[in-house]
């Protein structure tokens, strides 16, 4: 619709002025009317584009309502779940070394006390033994059984706390995977946004090189297999230093 | 080798400093300090009288590399034996720790026969 048919013409005024002049009230209302209705069609038809427009501008934006959700609540939740997972691994690695550094004296005790007998034994065995001897032997092996028979339940006690401080794994594991969706998620959300920029930012984000800082620190490498950049064990690395004179 | 010689593990980990101090007190050594990251190990490296040095390379704060770089800049600590225990594995790391003067490299995981290896290799050379 062009302006002109929504602006009131001077051949509408005119009407209306006649309608008036002529005494006309209820027609002259009836064209004012029409000229008003005109005008708020227009008025309706902007609003209502640009309703459209911005119902579906934000539906672009929004794409997916988790994004809202994904950085309001999930991914500092992620953050808490992967500190729990530190937490978790670090304390079932100390409950373990707590249990094997209480383990250990309580073998090096037995160990101890069977390489003190040992060499009665072995005369006691090859039937060349006084009979002091034998009895400082008895006394001996008396030792070792008390001992082991005191050491013994503890010790399985303690190999029990080991073998319980192995529940982390199920536990960070179910954690991990959750923080692994939500990573999916985030990517999948990330790429759609991309979309909508059109091809010219994917095409410019996919020409940018991956960073490579060859003597930065990475941490564990996790893909040892997929690269050549990398040592495959220690015999690797002894090779490598080796090469170097070491 | 001085089974009394006083030695720093530096390792941002805890549990790792204590794998550590367990497989050294194994080995004999019972002198063992512990350090968070190089920031941490290097005033203790000054002012103590420290005979060796185990270090990671990835901690937050001073890296095990600047460290060691640390180490070799310092008269009175260049002497020092540096081995250098770690996840990183690409070779263009262990030549940038070779070339500033690491006495040895073990990659984690590692085991408690690679870290006796590597000991007596350096002492061996040492002395």
């Amino acid at each position: 619709m062009s302006e002109q048919a929504h602006n009131i013409s001077l051949e509408q005024a005119r009407e209306l002025v006649a309608l008036l002049e002529a005494g006309n009230q209820k027609k002259a209302n009836e064209k004012l009317d029409e000229v008003y209705n005109r005008r708020n069609d227009k008025l309706f038809t902007s609003v209502g584009q640009l309703t459209r427009d911005l119902h579906e501008a934000l539906q672009d934006f929004q794409l997916d309502p988790r994004i809202l959700q994904l950085t309001e609540d999930e991914l500092p939740d992620a953050q808490n779940r992967l500190q729990y997972v530190i937490q978790k691994t670090e304390d079932a690695a100390n409950r373990t070394m707590d249990a094997v550094e209480a383990c250990l004296p309580l073998s090096d005790d037995m160990h101890q006390k069977i390489d003190r007998i040992m060499p009665q034994w072995q005369q006691l065995m090859d039937n060349n033994i006084e009979l002091s001897e034998f009895k400082s032997l008895c006394h001996g092996v008396d030792d070792v059984l008390k001992t082991c028979g005191n050491n013994m339940p503890q010790i399985h006690s303690l190999m029990t706390e080991v073998l319980m401080a192995q529940d982390y794994q199920d536990i960070t594991g179910q954690v991990i995977r959750r923080v692994i969706q939500l990573v999916e998620d985030v990517e999948k959300n990330l790429i759609e946004l991309l979309k909508l920029f059109g091809d010219e930012a994917q095409e410019a984000a996919k020409g940018q090189p991956k960073e490579v800082n060859k003597d930065q620190a990475e941490g564990p490498i996790i893909d040892a297999d997929k690269r050549d950049d990398v040592v495959s064990g220690q015999d690797d690395v002894d090779d490598l230093l080796s090469s170097l004179g070491f | 080798m001085d089974k009394n010689m006083k030695i720093l593990v530096v390792d941002d980990f805890s549990t790792m400093r204590r794998i550590i101090k367990n497989l050294l007190r194994d080995l004999g050594f019972t002198n063992i300090q512990e350090a968070d990251d190089g920031n941490t190990a290097l005033p203790m490296l000054q002012q103590g009288d420290f005979d060796f040095v185990v270090t990671d390379w990835n901690m937050p704060g001073m890296q095990g590399i600047d460290l060691l770089k640390e180490i070799r800049k310092d008269d009175n600590l260049a002497h020092l034996p540096v081995l250098m225990v770690t996840a990183e594995a690409k070779r263009e790391q262990i030549i940038q720790a070779a070339q500033a003067g690491v006495n040895g490299y073990i990659v984690k995981p590692f085991t408690a026969a690679t870290l006796k290896e590597k000991l007596d290799k350096i002492f061996e050379r040492i002395s």
